[in-house]
């Protein structure tokens, strides 16, 4: 009897040897047979409509569902398949009417009109005053979101916010249908920066702003306009949404959608199983997912870059002032030697696996606003220029180490700043960068920093802090003086120059742009062109957007401003 | 016995405290705070990071922190998730069922493991048997639970389709039902075996230790003496002795149930209270942080004085007073 115990795991040794030594090898074939097992259920029907479609997360949501209060990305995602914003963009991402049209002569006062009969999905109709309630909610004290900055521009905001009005002056509902909107003054990129979605007065009306973020309309039974509607949640881990059947685009292809959260290392065999039909991936798991049989790879422009910033200043945070007050990196003919010297393409290689290109400028090249890269000062990677770039500059090596001097005959050490997470590769890449400046003469050294901190650090332009990596994403306002301008804190190089404010400023001006869409591209195109030639970072990559779908997908089609409505979504068997 | 609880719960009072001051200090020193990853310009702006950190009471001096955590601690409140949003006592009662389920199942698993191997061992030491368990029980001990996870996740997951391998529970089936509950069992079967699993290594070498020794003591020969069968020196003379050392980890797995596994709940996507306080952990979420680990500290204590009083109970010769 006593001896049974050990005679079982005596087997599951074995057995687990057995499988240990099958894990190299091609496992595809063992993984299909289990397909029918774990197949979803109600998933026959016909080709185009019906189905569920599970959609993986890496992420766990954090479960604030109301585009009034999310604050992460997973929240975002999920919200987009239950709600829906009044005005969408295109693929070139400009405005384009949704739920809302609107009308505007001066661009500081705007008419809006609604598609009449559209619902939330507990069945009352939407009207503007349900946007009021939103805008309303947000300018309140008591909103703990971040969206204030979107509606701060509406004329009577401040007031109604200090408490000093009872409503917001700047907000005139004409009908159920129609409101008008004042701003305090006319601006290019009033519209985009307007917040456009609704808030149901009939779900939330009698919760406490301070509250709401917490209430269950928001957390257990969110009431959206999108084309889904929350039926079950588990916090943490899956959500069930079925089709709204009244959406106002039309009644969804498919059932329903489950979102399931899963780890990192379980991305490739779930795929790989055809449990997650569709799920955003990471450039390391893009090649493994690439050899499986049933899944494609979609890649799609993304809107984020990545660069090495030289700190060159300081940010007053009590006067918003910048001063260049920083000498080592002081001198462009270095920085562009810096830059030179880094093979961007073989270092987006083999550290985003591909799924990268060059940048040069400030905007991602899909942007409207990007300018065409003849226009740009391009850095290509040249280690003899760059030689010849810092000779030029007077950094020469003196005393035969191998490095090179600053002009002054002193040791010359950059200290290249990266942030640390538990993504071991960030270490390696950030040696690479260093390596890439060895080789042309430049000593370097890389400094490993906690994220936290690092982002501190960096905003404190604490001493440091001297070159440091970093990611920005823009969003569909081409507008880039919150990252450029010489009173932001967010002008992380702390570069000051005051054609490049002009030129922010005279993009955003009504005088001078109008509405002509291209006479601002153009100036920001010439801004981007004086940012490239100063060099106050080196613009390394800008990534694609990865998808993965199985081969049941159908329908799901991406441009630079995202997916489709996901009404058009469907499966098949 | 009584007296004895009761001074050992007040003790229990300035130990809490200063355990307060360290959590609280500890989190304070992480760098950073709640609002550092919220550098997003196309969704905020440094005006609202720098109101929310006057409302959050970031400004405030720390003993005057401290003080406002601590006050407001004492009468139950909690404080509010910064990053969920929703008070911490709440979250940490969402999370707990699934945790304890785990804890509990993972534990069980450890006790037959660990009787089953541990008797064995003791029966027969220094045999091909013995060598064998204890081979197995320090290489459980060695593998790092996320390798672990992984490989079963890969071989039981998605080689042979026995288990899943994220969540706590199948969202398609009607909350309640019979299924609903084998799902659940389903689910927490692959993180409970790996969490119980590696845990067996103590409890087996103890328990077989123990059996050796009392096996060589004066009443096992005198039973050996009387004629007594083996099996029954054994199972009824030698096992009631050998339990007595497993109780000082019991006191510990009280907190265990808790606490749950950081590293396999976030690996099989098991949302639990180990997975709630990586996330606060990495996002400077304190309220929820030290809330977690104050009450962890607090069963760790409990769970110690239980162990405490337990030996008295079942080792007369132990005396508590």
């Amino acid at each position: 009897m006593k001896k049974k115990p050990l005679g079982l795991l005596l087997a599951i040794m074995l057995a687990l040897s057995a499988f240990l030594a099958a894990c190299s090898g091609d496992s595809a074939s063992e993984n299909d047979n289990n397909n029918e097992n774990e197949a979803p259920e109600g998933e026959e029907g016909e080709a185009t409509s019906g189905g569920t479609l599970t959609y993986g997360f890496e992420t766990a949501p954090e479960g604030i569902f109301n585009p009034n209060f999310y604050g992460i990305a997973t929240d975002a995602e999920i919200l987009t398949l239950t709600d829906e914003s009044l005005i969408t963009y295109d693929e070139n991402l400009q405005p384009e009417p949704g739920i809302a049209s609107w009308e505007t002569e001066d661009n500081k006062v705007f008419t809006f009109t609604f598609e009449q009969g559209v619902m939330w999905q507990d069945g009352v109709e939407l009207t503007v005053e349900d946007w009021v309630f939103a805008i309303e909610t947000l300018s309140d004290p008591d909103y703990d979101g971040s969206r204030y900055t979107n509606v701060e521009t509406i004329e009577g905001a401040p007031a109604y916010r200090a408490g000093e009005a009872d409503s917001i002056s700047g907000l005139n509902v004409i009908d159920e249908y129609t409101i008008e909107i004042t701003f305090d003054e006319a601006r290019v990129n009033n519209l985009v920066n307007l917040w456009s979605y609704p808030l149901s007065r009939a779900q939330f009306e009698d919760i406490p702003v301070a509250e709401m973020s917490a209430s269950p309309q928001v957390r257990q039974n969110p009431i959206g306009l999108g084309p889904f509607k929350v039926e079950s949640i588990v916090p943490g881990e899956s959500m069930q949404l079925v089709k709204f059947e009244d959406y106002w685009r039309g009644e969804p292809n498919l059932d329903s959608i489950v979102v399931q959260v899963l780890d990192s290392s379980t991305v490739v065999g779930a795929l790989g199983q055809g449990d997650i039909d569709m799920i955003s991936l990471a450039p390391v798991n893009g090649e493994e997912v690439e050899a499986l049989d049933n899944v494609e790879v979609i890649t799609y422009p993304g809107l984020s870059y990545y660069y090495i910033g030289f700190k060159l200043g300081t940010f007053n945070a009590e006067t918003n002032e910048i001063t260049e007050d920083k000498e080592k990196y002081a001198d462009v003919n270095l920085r562009r030697a810096m830059a030179h010297a880094i093979n961007r393409q073989e270092w987006i290689d083999a550290f985003f696996f591909g799924y990268g290109t060059p940048v040069d400028g400030p905007v991602p090249s899909n942007h409207w606003i990007a300018a065409d890269s003849s226009e740009l000062t391009a850095y290509e990677y040249d280690p003899e220029k760059a030689r010849e770039l810092l000779a030029e500059a007077g950094y020469e090596d003196t005393n035969d180490d191998g490095f090179v001097e600053d002009p002054n005959g002193e040791e010359f050490v950059v200290k290249f700043s990266h942030y640390q997470t538990t993504n071991p590769t960030f270490e390696t890449r950030a040696q690479a960068i260093v390596q890439y400046w060895q080789e042309v003469g430049i000593q370097a050294e890389v400094e490993m920093t906690e994220v936290n901190l690092y982002y501190d650090m960096v905003e404190k332009d604490d001493p440091a802090i001297e070159t440091f990596f970093g990611g920005w994403s823009t969003g569909s306002d081409p507008d880039p003086t919150g990252l450029w301008g010489s009173d932001k804190i967010w002008n992380y190089p702390r570069y000051k120059n005051e054609e490049s404010d002009k030129l922010l400023a005279d993009a955003l001006n009504l005088e001078i742009v109008g509405d002509d869409e291209q006479a601002r591209a153009d100036i920001y195109a010439e801004w981007q062109k004086l940012i490239s030639e100063d060099v106050p970072m080196i613009f390394i990559s800008e990534l694609e957007e990865i998808v993965a779908h199985s081969d049941r997908v159908q329908n799901v089609t991406y441009d630079v401003s995202g997916p489709n409505s996901p009404h058009e979504w469907s499966v098949t068997d | 016995m009584l007296k004895y609880t009761i001074r050992r719960l007040i003790g229990m009072i300035p130990m809490l405290l200063l355990i307060s001051i360290v959590v609280f200090l500890l989190a304070k020193a992480m760098p950073g705070d709640s609002l550092s990853g919220e550098i997003d310009p196309n969704n905020t702006n440094p005006q609202y990071i720098a109101e929310m950190r006057e409302k959050l009471g970031y400004n405030d001096p720390l003993p005057v922190q401290y003080f406002n955590w601590i006050s407001s601690f004492v009468q139950g409140d909690f404080g509010k998730s910064t990053r969920y949003k929703m008070p911490v006592s709440d979250l940490i009662l969402e999370r707990l069922p699934n945790t304890v389920f785990l804890g509990v199942t993972s534990l069980v698993i450890t006790y037959i493991l660990a009787f089953a191997m541990g008797i064995f061992a003791g029966r027969k030491p220094y045999t091909i048997g013995d060598h064998l368990i204890g081979g197995i029980n320090y290489l459980g001990l060695a593998i790092p639970s996320f390798i672990a996870g992984v490989f079963a996740i890969y071989i039981f997951s998605f080689n042979l389709g026995w288990t899943p391998y994220a969540g706590s529970v199948d969202i398609r089936i009607p909350q309640g039902t019979f299924d609903y509950w084998m799902s659940r069992l389903h689910h927490v079967i692959m993180p409970a075996i790996v969490l119980g699993a590696l845990a067996t290594a103590s409890y087996t070498q103890f328990l077989r230790n123990d059996i050796i020794e009392n096996s060589r003591k004066d009443f096992v020969r005198t039973a050996r003496a009387k004629g007594t069968s083996t099996s029954k020196i054994y199972n009824v003379h030698i096992l009631r002795n050998s339990i007595i050392p497993l109780i000082t980890f019991l006191g510990f797995d009280i907190a265990t149930i808790i606490s749950g596994a950081i590293i396999t709940e976030t690996i099989f996507t098991y949302p639990g209270i180990g997975q709630l306080f990586l996330t606060s952990v990495t996002s400077n979420d304190y309220p929820t942080m030290m809330a977690i680990t104050l009450l962890l500290s607090l069963l760790t204590l409990v769970g110690n004085l239980i162990a405490d009083i337990l030996y008295g109970v079942v080792d007369p010769r132990i005396r508590l007073d």
